[in-house]
This record gives structure tokens, C-alpha cells and sequence, in this order.
């Protein structure tokens, strides 16, 4: 991939790409458990209320996030959701609240599993990272802003 | 065709750290291919999920959001010689795994 024509082009698109796009995401018919209206949903909490069922978070200090202050190449961003402190952790969303589209992941923890994880990310310009973290049948959110030079995320 | 998938994974205290790799383009379907016009169609990784000796442990779904080959670390507990699977399937059913024994 020609990385300058990549970044160009995303710089290039905007929220009205969005509807267009809404079209050519055809999922197959095996994907029974992929959550369309979350990953659809551009406000973050739209797409909290449709991965959690409900908006209600409280803040937790517990919550390790670990993001850059500054990303120089947005399209890359690391990011270390770390909940291991807390008990009986269900599921890990990460979101970027200016991306087109809020959510990026949601993570669901069974059996041997800790509350951990590390990724990377997109991001079309700077805005916050949130993780919200599900534990013992409540919600906690943790954000970071990062700061972010060049965009990668068609936003 | 099948996404390549490579995982590493260390034992510390009966914590394994596991990391996985995939070689995968994630493209959110936004991108606009300049020639066209036209967005490049979507084709990003949308469901992961990781076994330990065939407990399920861990099942993630992602957005085009997730960067081009993903990088992917968790944790759990387990043993040496614990075997850990990665599956992962694609947006327009490109499907990978890899199996991995924890050091």
C-alpha cells in the first residue's frame, strides 16, 4: 500500500461517506455474533447502549489506560486497556469518539481470561480514547485524549 | 484465501501473556481510492477468538477501526504447555487460525 495515497485519501473523506458506506458493509451470514448496529452507531454513547444496553458508567481509577499523548501516524495508535485490578471483568470496549463510527472493539472475557488489552487503533485526528470496562454487571470508564498529527481513519 | 496469524505467548507466574499478529489489510471501506472516485470496499477482520486447551477464553469484535495487521495481546491464566488457538474471520468470510503451545 502506498502510504502517502492512503493517508491522502482518508484525509479526504467525511461523515457523509458514512451513509454510503453503510451499504457496502455487507457482512456474510456467518458472522452470527457481530454487533452491526454497535459498530454503526457514530456517537459513543449509541454505541455503549447498544453493546451494554445502557449508558450508565461510572469512572474507575482502576482502569489502566494507556495511550500516546501525541500519535504521530494516527492510522497506528497503541492503546493498553489493563483492568486486571478488578474482579470478575465481563468485557473491554474500546472507542474513539471523533472516529466516523465510535466503536473499534469490544472484547468478551470467559474462563481463563484477565480483564486485559493492548491493540492498535485508527484515528482520523485528535479526540479521546474511552474504554469502557464491564465488571461484576456494571460499567467504568476510563479516556485519554491523544493528540494526533496525521490522520488515518477517514475522518 | 486464509489470514495468516502468528502468536507468541509467555507463562509468568501462571500469567500468560499471549500476542498475536495478523497479516490483514483492515480496510474500513472509507478509504477513497482517487483513480475512482469510489471507496475501496470494506474488508476488516470482525470476529477473534482465542481458546486455552479448548476453554474459550477470550472473543473480541472489531471495526475497520482496528489498525492494518492487527496486533493483539491478552491475558489469562494458563500453564507451559498449554495450547492456545487463534480464529479469526473476516467481513467477507476469509477465515485463519493458529495454534500455539504457551513457553
Amino acid at each position: 500500500m502506498k502510504r502517502r495515497s492512503f493517508l491522502k485519501g482518508t484525509l479526504a473523506t467525511g461523515a457523509a461517506v458514512v451513509a454510503v458506506n453503510a451499504g457496502l458493509l455487507t457482512p456474510s451470514a456467518v458472522l452470527a455474533d457481530w454487533n452491526k448496529a454497535a459498530f454503526e452507531a457514530k456517537k459513543v454513547d449509541d454505541a455503549i447502549k447498544a453493546v451494554f444496553g445502557t449508558t450508565a458508567t461510572s469512572e474507575s481509577g482502576d482502569i489502566v489506560l494507556k495511550a500516546p499523548e501525541i500519535a504521530e501516524n494516527g492510522a497506528v495508535t497503541p492503546v493498553t486497556v489493563d483492568a486486571t485490578k478488578m474482579n470478575g471483568v465481563e468485557s473491554i470496549a474500546i472507542l474513539a469518539d471523533k472516529n466516523p463510527t465510535a466503536l473499534v472493539c469490544v472484547y468478551n472475557f470467559s474462563g481463563p481470561a484477565l480483564g486485559y488489552v493492548s491493540t492498535r487503533i485508527k484515528m482520523g485526528e485528535t479526540m479521546n480514547v474511552i474504554a469502557v470496562v464491564k465488571a461484576g454487571g456494571k460499567l467504568y470508564k476510563a479516556q485519554q485524549q491523544v493528540k494526533v498529527t496525521i490522520g488515518g481513519c477517514g475522518g | 484465501m486464509s489470514i495468516k496469524i502468528r502468536v507468541r505467548g509467555k507463562v509468568r507466574g501462571g500469567i500468560a501473556e499471549i500476542k498475536a499478529l495478523m497479516k490483514h489489510p483492515m480496510e474500513s471501506g472509507r478509504r477513497i481510492n482517487k483513480k475512482t472516485g469510489k471507496p475501496y470496499p470494506a474488508k476488516y477482520i470482525q470476529n477473534v477468538e482465542v481458546t486455552i486447551n479448548g476453554t474459550k477464553a477470550v472473543d473480541a469484535q472489531w471495526s475497520g477501526a482496528v489498525s492494518a495487521n492487527p496486533y493483539m495481546a491478552i491475558k489469562a491464566k494458563a500453564n507451559k504447555g498449554d495450547e492456545v488457538v487463534i480464529s479469526v474471520v473476516d467481513n467477507t468470510g476469509d477465515k485463519g487460525t493458529a495454534k500455539f503451545k504457551l513457553k
